[in-house]
This record gives structure tokens, C-alpha cells and sequence, in this order.
């Protein structure tokens, strides 16, 4: 992805979330100036936003900017598109594991699913590390924050 | 002046408690270790140890945050001069002199100069906080909401244009941050807001969850199968840090100037860390009689910027803690945290909690005392934790935030609420959005509305309130120069590198 079609998203980012806020805050009553309703303050708040899209959208140009070329960036150390869609999966899957497990298991496999799933996402783990990993960071889990911390997570729930 | 030095010490009494002083430690330690992990700021580290704050009290929960922040800044130079990472920004310019001189074996003199600039520019720091900040709550007795608004406005800005990156993108996040804040039931009308139906997002959103997601899963989601970091052998023996009495005399006067430099621009709106540790750098070049020497291996080039970092550290807590508007957002995660705790940041802090203002500043020096202490023993234990691989590192640092995040409410949808804020952020990361002023805009909106709406209310829906009364004009005038300025510097700058 190069500068200008990153701009480009981005201000259409933008624009979209700002609308979207425009749009909802003004069923929120706006008010007057004096006695604003609840909905004046996102309502500038989006129009600011949706603003700020249009320019960037209009201003996106190939050249790197000024302010970028003095830092390096965040992200000088990582090779290869952002998207990885494997890493994606498995790292969102294991925090939504761990709501479902949460909910219907408990604490143990809910610890257990979660660091597993994660832990696939990356390409050197093999299935017996992960299965380690998980394994070690639920004795772990289970020792500091159920005996140690009291966390009301109980240990096993249906 | 006596009065300051009994409010200092009952402070150290105040500090020195066993637990208060406990959790100093932890902070510093915790702080330090991150500070020398890439990938980890102080800001991924506060959010994970957030919901640990729930649990203490108030006074021993702001030390230990305090001390991940300036602990992570030791961590960070560690990192920057012996394995040439620069994974924390302000430290980036510090890789530049510091990395040649760990080839050239002088490593441990790196560090010991750096660690004697850094407690001599965070001493500094912290005497201009301890004389500067009574005055500013003097003043600010006076203020009325439109001089309040106008000040957080300009807090908003200047956090917002001082992000790497495009000033435009960092005042887009800052107004994201403000939306995000404003979701839940809006206080005064009980209208729900951007709840999407759910009923676990009319309290709002939670603080832990919106920056773990930003700064945890997000980074883990970037960072994933990409991380290209090799561990590195770097060896530092305790004798070595010891610098030479030459060397010591070559590292005072731009310790001197760094640290200057970091205290002014610590106290001007709209300087970041790491323009300031650039700009004590190439002040520093500019100064020598043999700029030839830098990038290969100067001292002067490590002392001076890390000075800097240091001073601004301490002086950044000011308008945090003396007015309640945090200049960046690790000071509005701080500010945050106080919020939880059911402490009323602003001007009637320091009085209303003295044991929190003065036991922070003087657990400052016992932090930075413990951080030279246990620096010498602790690097190679640092160094060598930096090879436990990221595949086992991220995996259980999610399982840590979920739980974390969990703890907080008891509610797993908090949970939800992290991952949805780590595609979030992943994205915004990916089109080069800044992600910090996010933050400040979320800790700072829920403040910015009442007193926006008061100030509105109080003078009849008159605009010209801002420019009547001197305070707000003032501020006014202050966030319009900053624009002017951002503005010029982009016109001038378009295409070519400045």
C-alpha cells in the first residue's frame, strides 16, 4: 500500500465514521446553543470528523511526509503485508474463545482454548507447542487469579 | 519554600510507606522490563495493569503507574544502546551514537552516562514540578468552565500534533477519542448514545478496554508472522559502567543542555518526547566542535537527548496533576486510573489529596534512585528475557489482557469490546493513523462536554464568551497559533523532507 491509497482510505475512513456519528447523534435531540441536547456534541463532533476525511482525501499525495521522515516508524522493524490472515483469525478467535468458554465452561477452558487458538497464529508454532503454551498459561492462570487474585470467573460453569 | 520542603518531606513519609513503597518498586521493575521489550510501551503495560489498580488503593496505584512510565524510559535507552532497537520513539535517536559506541565495546559506558544524565534531568524535573505546579493551581482557582474548555482544547490539539505522523490524522484520532467518549447515557438528558443496542455500553466504554485492544491486540495483530527482531548477545559487566572522570566531563554540558531542553519543552504544549530528544540531538551536533564524531559513537550524543527524554518525563506530570488536563496518553491513562479511583482530577487535587501529589513526587526520586541501583544487575537479566520469542509472547500476553479486562466489570463483554478495539486499531496503524491521541480524547471528553455545556448555559449560548474572558482568549489564541503553525510547517514541507 503506498502513501496515496493509504490517505485515500483513511479519508474515506473518515468521512464514513464522521456521517455515521452526524447521523445518529442528530436523533438525540439537538438543542440550541444555550441548551444543547444530547445529541449536539457528537453531532459537531462527526462534522469535524467527516471535515477533516474530505481534506484528507484532497490533500492525499504520494510524497512521504515531512514528520514521518524524521522518526522512524512504528512499524520499521516488520517485514510483509499487514493483513496476515492466518495471525487475524487465530488472535481474534482466541479472545472470542474466551468469552464463549467464559460463559459456557468456565475458567480453566476458557484459559486453555484461548492461549491455544492464539498461539496458532503465528506460523512457528507447532500444534505441541501451542498445546504447551496453553497448557502452562492455564496453571498459571488458574494459580495467580482464581487462588491468588479471586477472580469471579469460576473454574468450571455450564 | 519551607512550606514546599515539609510537603516534601510528609511526601517521602508518604512514599515510604511499606506498601505505597512496594508498589513503587513493582512499577519501576515492571516499567523497565517493557522499556527494554519491543514492541511493549508504557502505554500497552499501563492498560494490561490497569485492572491491578482496582484492587489497591489510590496512592499505591498511581506510584506504580507512575513508575511503569519513567521505568520504561531506563528500559528504553537499555534497548536503544545495546541492541540498537529503536522500538520506543524517543529513544530512536539515541540508537544513533549509542549502538556505535556497544560495537566499539563501550556499551557500559553508554549506559552508565545515561543513567547519571537521566537522574540528574529527572531531579531537575522534578524541583521545576514542585515550584511550578502551586502556582498553576493559584491561577487556575479562577477559572471558570469556558476557561476550562479552552485550556483542554488546547491540551487536545497539542497531543494531537505532537503524535508521529500527520498533525491532520493525530486531531482526526483525537476527535474519534472524543466520539468514543461520548458513547453511553449522556448524564444530563439520560439519553442512551451510540450504544448500538447493547445494553453493557450504556455506563460507556470501558477505559482498560479501549487502550488494551489499541495497544495490545492491535500491535499483536500487526506485528504477528511480520517481527523481523533477532536477539542479540550484548554482555555488560558492572565495572564497565563506571564512566572515566574524562568521560564524565566530555557528558556534563550536554547533560546540562539536554536536560534544558526537555524542561522547556516539557512545559510548551505540543512537543513530544521525541521531537524533543531530536531536537536536544541535533542541538548537541550543532553545538560541537566535532559534529564529525556523531552518529559513530559521541557521547555527547547519548547524554543529551536522554537528559531530555528524562526532564520532560517529570514536567509532563504538571498540567496532569495541577490542572487535571493530561498533555499526552500515558498522562490521561494516568488521569484515568485517578478518575476510577473516585478522585476528582483539576486544581483542587493537591490540596483535597495532598498524600497523592507529594508522596507521587517524592516516590519520583526513590523510583529513579531504585531504577540506577537496580539497573547494573538487571540489564542481563533484561537482555537475555529479550529471547523469549514473540510466538510465546503474545499468545500469553492476550490471555493476560482477557482476563484482565474480564476482572474489571466481571463482564466478558468487555472482552468483545478489547478485540473490536484491536481490529480497530490494527486498521488505523496500517493507514498511518496515530493511536495515542485517541486516548486523550476518551479521558478528556467526558470532562470537555459539561464544561462545554456550561460555559454554553452560563452565557446565554453566547460563542464570544471564549474570546471575552482573558483566560480563554488566551487559550484560544494559543490552540490557533499551534494550528497556524502545523498549518505553515505542512505548506512549506509538501514534498520535501524537512
Amino acid at each position: 500500500m503506498n502513501k496515496l491509497t493509504k490517505d485515500r482510505l483513511g479519508g474515506a475512513l473518515l468521512l464514513a465514521t464522521g456521517a455515521a456519528a452526524v447521523l445518529a447523534g442528530s436523533g438525540y435531540g439537538l438543542g440550541t446553543l444555550r441548551q444543547m441536547g444530547s445529541g449536539f456534541y457528537p453531532v459537531v463532533l462527526g462534522v469535524l470528523l467527516a471535515l477533516i476525511g474530505v481534506v484528507l482525501l484532497a490533500t492525499a499525495t504520494r510524497a512521504p511526509d515531512a514528520h514521518l521522515a524524521t522518526a522512524p516508524a512504528e512499524t520499521a522493524h516488520l517485514a510483509g503485508p499487514v493483513v496476515q490472515w492466518r495471525g487475524w483469525l487465530c488472535i481474534l478467535g482466541g479472545a472470542l474463545a474466551f468469552v464463549v468458554l467464559g460463559q459456557h465452561g468456565g475458567l480453566v477452558p476458557a484459559s486453555f482454548v484461548s492461549v491455544f487458538v492464539a498461539a496458532l497464529g503465528d506460523r512457528n508454532n507447532s500444534v505441541r507447542d501451542a498445546a504447551l503454551l496453553a497448557a502452562l498459561m492455564t496453571i498459571l492462570g488458574v494459580v495467580v487469579f482464581h487462588y491468588g487474585l479471586h477472580l469471579l470467573l469460576p473454574l468450571f460453569q455450564w | 519554600m519551607h512550606d514546599s520542603l515539609m510537603q516534601l518531606m510528609y511526601g517521602f513519609g508518604v512514599a515510604l510507606q511499606p506498601e505505597n513503597f512496594m508498589w513503587c518498586v513493582f512499577g519501576v521493575l515492571v516499567g523497565n522490563l517493557i522499556g527494554v521489550l519491543p514492541g511493549m510501551g508504557p502505554l500497552s503495560t499501563i492498560s494490561m495493569l490497569l485492572p491491578l489498580t482496582y484492587v489497591i488503593a489510590p496512592v499505591p496505584a498511581i506510584l506504580m503507574l507512575a513508575g511503569i512510565f519513567y521505568g520504561s524510559q531506563y528500559g528504553g535507552a537499555i534497548g536503544a544502546i545495546l541492541l540498537n532497537l529503536p522500538s520506543h520513539p524517543p529513544h530512536a535517536v539515541t540508537c544513533l551514537d549509542g549502538y556505535p559506541l556497544t560495537l566499539q565495546g563501550k556499551g557500559g559506558t553508554a549506559l552508565g552516562i545515561t543513567m547519571m544524565a537521566s537522574f540528574f534531568a529527572a531531579s531537575v524535573g522534578i524541583v521545576v514540578m514542585i515550584f511550578l505546579s502551586p502556582l498553576l493551581v493559584q491561577a487556575a482557582n479562577s477559572f471558570g468552565p469556558a476557561d476550562t474548555c479552552a485550556i483542554m482544547l488546547l491540551g487536545l490539539l497539542a497531543g494531537a500534533t505532537m503524535a508521529r505522523g500527520s498533525p491532520l490524522k493525530g486531531v482526526a484520532m483525537t476527535i474519534f477519542g472524543l466520539l468514543c467518549g461520548a458513547v453511553g447515557t449522556d448524564e444530563m438528558t439520560s439519553t442512551a448514545r451510540y450504544t448500538l443496542g447493547v445494553t453493557e455500553l450504556r455506563d460507556g466504554i470501558e477505559l482498560g478496554g479501549l487502550t488494551m485492544g489499541l495497544f495490545g491486540i492491535a500491535d499483536f495483530l500487526v506485528s504477528v508472522n511480520r517481527t523481523t527482531i533477532s536477539p542479540s548477545r550484548a554482555r555488560v559487566r558492572m565495572r564497565d559502567m563506571r564512566p572515566s572522570r574524562a568521560e564524565m566531563k566530555q557528558a556534563f554540558w550536554p547533560m546540562l543542555r539536554g536536560t534544558g531542553v526537555g524542561t522547556l519543552f516539557g512545559a510548551l504544549p505540543g512537543t513530544g518526547p521525541t521531537i524533543t530528544t531530536f531536537i536536544a540531538y541535533a542541538l548537541e551536533r550543532k553545538w560541537s566542535k566535532t559534529p564529525e564524531r556523531f552518529g559513530k559513537g559521541a557521547l555527547e550524543g547519548v547524554a543529551a537527548p536522554e537528559a531530555a527524554s528524562h526532564s520532560k518525563t517529570q514536567v509532563d506530570f504538571i498540567p496532569t496533576m495541577s490542572l487535571g488536563i493530561p498533555g499526552d496518553a500515558v498522562m490521561a491513562l494516568i488521569l484515568g486510573a485517578l478518575i476510577i479511583k473516585g478522585i476528582q482530577p483539576g486544581p483542587q487535587l493537591i490540596s483535597d489529596h495532598p498524600d497523592i501529589f507529594w508522596g507521587l513526587i517524592a516516590s519520583f526520586w526513590i523510583g529513579n534512585v531504585l531504577l540506577v541501583i537496580l539497573n547494573v544487575p538487571l540489564i542481563g537479566v533484561w537482555v537475555r528475557l529479550l529471547q523469549v520469542p514473540y510466538r510465546f509472547l503474545f499468545p500469553s500476553a492476550l490471555f493476560f489482557i482477557a482476563v484482565g479486562v474480564y476482572s474489571t466489570r466481571n463482564n466478558l463483554f468487555d472482552v468483545v469490546i478489547v478485540a473490536a478495539f484491536g481490529v480497530i486499531g490494527a486498521i488505523l496503524l496500517a493507514l498511518e493513523f496515530p493511536l495515542s491521541p485517541i486516548v486523550l480524547g476518551f479521558v478528556l471528553g467526558p470532562m470537555l462536554e459539561p464544561n462545554f455545556r456550561r460555559a454554553m448555559l452560563l452565557s446565554r449560548g453566547e460563542l464570544s464568551v471564549f474570546v471575552t474572558r482573558p483566560v480563554a482568549a488566551g487559550f484560544i489564541a494559543a490552540s490557533a497559533l499551534l494550528v497556524m503553525v502545523q498549518v505553515m510547517a505542512w505548506w512549506r514541507g509538501r514534498g520535501k523532507v524537512v
